[in-house]
């Protein structure tokens, strides 16, 4: 079968915004604009990974553009793309061939947008007012304040937010009783706990929990929580402390160069594993953290960065 | 045909840099009369000094009497050359004198040259242009005395990246911006090496551009910088590596990495003078401000500690990471952009988030999953890593 029907993320992603959990601020809005698609400006979804913006996003698509929705939605990655000029290229050429269909315009979703340089964002105005008379944008960041003023001036911004502990419990039950798995509710208690309303990480650490022997229990929901790479560094914050930069820095350029995660990324779960451990200079931790997001963002070279951050945390050791 | 031909101003106004000179030779020559001095135009190379005088005889309606250097070979032959000139015999329009590489105008082949040539410049009855790189030398002096000098600067490299994207642009050719950087570093203010250099690179080749005598290759130059006995003679050791910003932050990032012996708190501020310099050429990158470029010796200067004996490294890997980045790297990003789309999914969503648990589940023996055989490997490789 293909991935999309095993994986249990996507085989239970939401089909409809009705269908979704959490978000009901954001939720009513949006409903508005299937009921009344001229009134729809571009919009501007942020908030965490894995609480439903890319989810609300191919939904509210779906809901106003009907049958025709796949061929009337572009679905651009913006990290990806590395270049601009891709990102024009294939908007280019999709805003210029007719809808196909009775619909109100086309729609462009553009994920992650705050990994693009703020050079590519200035581009990007440029192409989002072009492009304003037959498309509309749904921009997704997980970090707003990355995203260049004139781009949020032009959005009406969303603020999506961690999914509430009854919402996933229930969401990850429903889904257990409809795959016939094996559960107790201590087990998703416990994964819930690793999510931090991540619902994306919930579902992931179930199906593997799932496929463990004694099914998805509170042992198997921690084995499985662990999987994802961007746990890693939990681990390269310890060697980093222990003063093992050198094989930190390995995991780290692992990271950023074999499975591409973006520095950015690699700060914000680092930032989190130093909250979940407790170090008793975690406040200096901290501080060199910030330090090079802010360094990571006007240098040249994430791995240049990323790199003397470890040799500082190497210096100043764990407390 | 070469860029730097082909893109010859074809007037003053096309010309780029040194703005306000050019607008005082105009004026200079505007004002000319019988008994004004000449003009000596100094300037480093490559920075229009030629084409401004071309420029400015063909606009005012002369025409141009060159000479340069080479042709200089005695007094006798200077006289040959000018005598005519200075009666208007034969010429189209009245004739203006430009001496081309004044400052070339010596030695034992041009014996009596210089003199003839100031001798000259005080008769005159036609306008005297002089082009020379400087007139510091002694044999220069007579001339400086005896003509009114205006100096050329280098064009600032703002400029350079100004005029090579507008140039880049009329060829319909794209080189990449770290390229761009090092072409306008290389170039130093030079206009006719940066369209060399930009041109060559534009045909696919990069050369060699550690021609210039006394320039160093990385090695040679981290190298030196390490092993210096000053963090003066570090900064010298990196001025004389080739321009390459990226090169020089690199070797010295890859070397401080790759060094076996070196305390961690030594090692830490090491790595922030580099973290330093490489905010700097993100900087440059964004802002296009090249004069920045002048802090970057000075920066990773700080870098330095004296004997720590630390060898030039040119990764900053091991090789297996190195062969792991380069193979299973693509192959995972192959997989990502074929599956990660159905998961409205990017490459690194893809890669750092769901991939793990696909790989556990299909190890579990918990799902069946069709995809290409091209990525079977990938995935096999990968499951054995899975814990
Ligand atoms: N609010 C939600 N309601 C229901 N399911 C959700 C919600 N948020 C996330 N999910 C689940 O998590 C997966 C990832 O969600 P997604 O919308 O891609 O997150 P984001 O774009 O915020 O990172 C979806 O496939 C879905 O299974
Ligand atoms: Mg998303």
């Amino acid at each position: 079968m293909a991935v999309q029907g095993v994986m249990w993320v996507e085989k239970y992603r939401p089909r409809t915004l009705g269908d979704m959990v959490g978000q009901e601020n954001v939720l009513g809005s949006l409903l508005a604009f299937v009921k009344k698609p001229a009134d729809m400006p571009h919009l501007l979804f942020t908030g965490s990974p894995g609480i439903g913006k890319t989810t609300a996003a191919v939904c509210l698509s779906r809901s106003i553009l009907g049958d025709s929705w796949r061929d009337n939605t572009l679905e651009l990655n913006a990290s990806d793309e590395r270049g601009i000029g891709m990102v024009r290229e294939r908007i280019k050429k999709f805003s210029k061939f007719v809808g196909i269909g009775d619909i109100p315009f086309k729609v462009i979703i553009l994920d992650e947008a705050d990994e693009m340089t703020a050079d590519a964002q200035t581009a990007l105005r440029r192409i989002i007012e072009d492009a304003a008379a037959y498309c509309r944008f749904i921009i997704i960041a997980n970090n707003i304040s990355k995203i260049i003023a004139p781009i949020q001036s032009r959005c009406a911004v969303f603020r999506f937010t961690s999914v509430p502990k009854e919402c996933v419990t229930e969401r990850l039950a429903e889904i257990a009783k409809s795959e016939k798995a094996k559960f107790v509710s201590e087990g998703i208690d416990t994964i819930y706990e690793y999510s931090n309303g991540d619902l994306r990480h919930a579902i992931n650490t179930m199906q593997a929990a799932a496929a463990l022997d004694g099914g998805i229990n509170k042992a198997n929901a921690k084995k499985a929580a662990g999987i994802t790479k961007s746990s890693a560094v939990d681990e390269i914050l310890k060697l980093a402390l222990a003063g093992k930069v050198a094989q930190a820095r390995d995991s780290v350029i692992e990271l950023l160069r074999v499975y591409g995660m973006s520095g950015a990324d690699i700060l914000r779960n680092l930032n989190m594993a130093v909250n979940r451990a407790s170090y008793d200079n975690a406040i200096d931790i901290v501080r060199i953290i910030s330090e090079y997001d802010y360094r990571i963002l006007v240098g040249a070279s994430p791995e240049i960065q990323l790199s003397a951050m470890l040799y500082e945390l190497g210096a100043l050791g764990s407390k | 045909m070469m860029w730097s031909e082909s893109y010859r101003p074809k007037s003053i106004g096309e010309m780029v840099g040194n703005e306000k000179v050019r607008a005082e030779l105009a004026t200079w020559l505007a004002t000319w009369k019988k008994g004004t001095k000449p003009a000596l135009i100094v300037g480093p190379p490559g920075t229009g000094k030629t084409t401004m005088a071309t420029l400015l005889a063909s606009q005012f309606g002369y025409s141009v009497v060159g000479i340069n250097a080479s042709d200089v070979r005695s007094k006798s032959r200077l006289n040959e050359i000018l005598e005519p000139v200075m009666g208007n015999a034969g010429l189209a329009g009245p004739a203006l004198i430009f001496v081309d590489e004044a400052d070339g105008i010596h030695g034992r082949s041009d014996y009596g040259g210089a003199g003839a040539l100031s001798l000259i410049l005080k008769q005159a009855t036609v306008p005297v242009i002089l082009a020379a790189n400087s007139d510091a030398s002694d044999k220069m002096r007579a001339i400086v005395k005896a003509s009114t000098v205006f100096r050329f600067g280098k064009v600032p490299p703002r400029l350079l990246g100004v005029y090579l994207k507008e140039i880049l642009g009329r060829q319909g050719v794209t080189i990449g911006p770290g390229t761009i950087i090092n072409i306008i570093s290389e170039s130093r203010g030079d206009i006719r090496a940066m369209f060399n250099l930009a041109q060559s690179f534009a045909h696919g080749f990069s050369p060699e551009v550690a021609r210039t005598e006394g320039y160093k290759t990385p090695e040679e130059a981290i190298t030196a910088f390490f092993g210096a006995g000053s963090r003066d003679e570090a900064r010298r050791a990196l001025e004389s590596m080739r321009g390459d910003i990226r090169e020089k932050i690199s070797g010295i990032y890859s070397s401080i990495a790759s060094a076996k012996t070196l305390d961690l708190r030594r090692a830490a501020k090491m790595m922030r003078a580099v973290s330093d310099a490489d905010m700097l050429h993100g900087r440059i990158m964004r802002t296009q401000q090249w004069r920045l470029l002048r802090y970057l010796d000075a920066l990773l200067a700080s870098a330095f500690e004296p004997k720590l004996g630390i060898p030039y490294s040119k990764f900053s890997v091991s090789w297996p990471l190195l062969n792991r980045i380069r193979w299973d790297g693509n192959a995972i990003k192959a997989f990502a952009e074929s599956v990660g789309p159905h998961l409205h999914a990017s490459r690194s969503e893809f890669a750092v988030l769901h991939m793990p648990y696909i790989l556990a589940c299909i190890k579990l023996g918990a799902a069946e999953i069709d995809v290409e055989d091209e990525h079977a490997d990938i995935i096999k490789k990968e499951s054995e890593r899975i814990k």
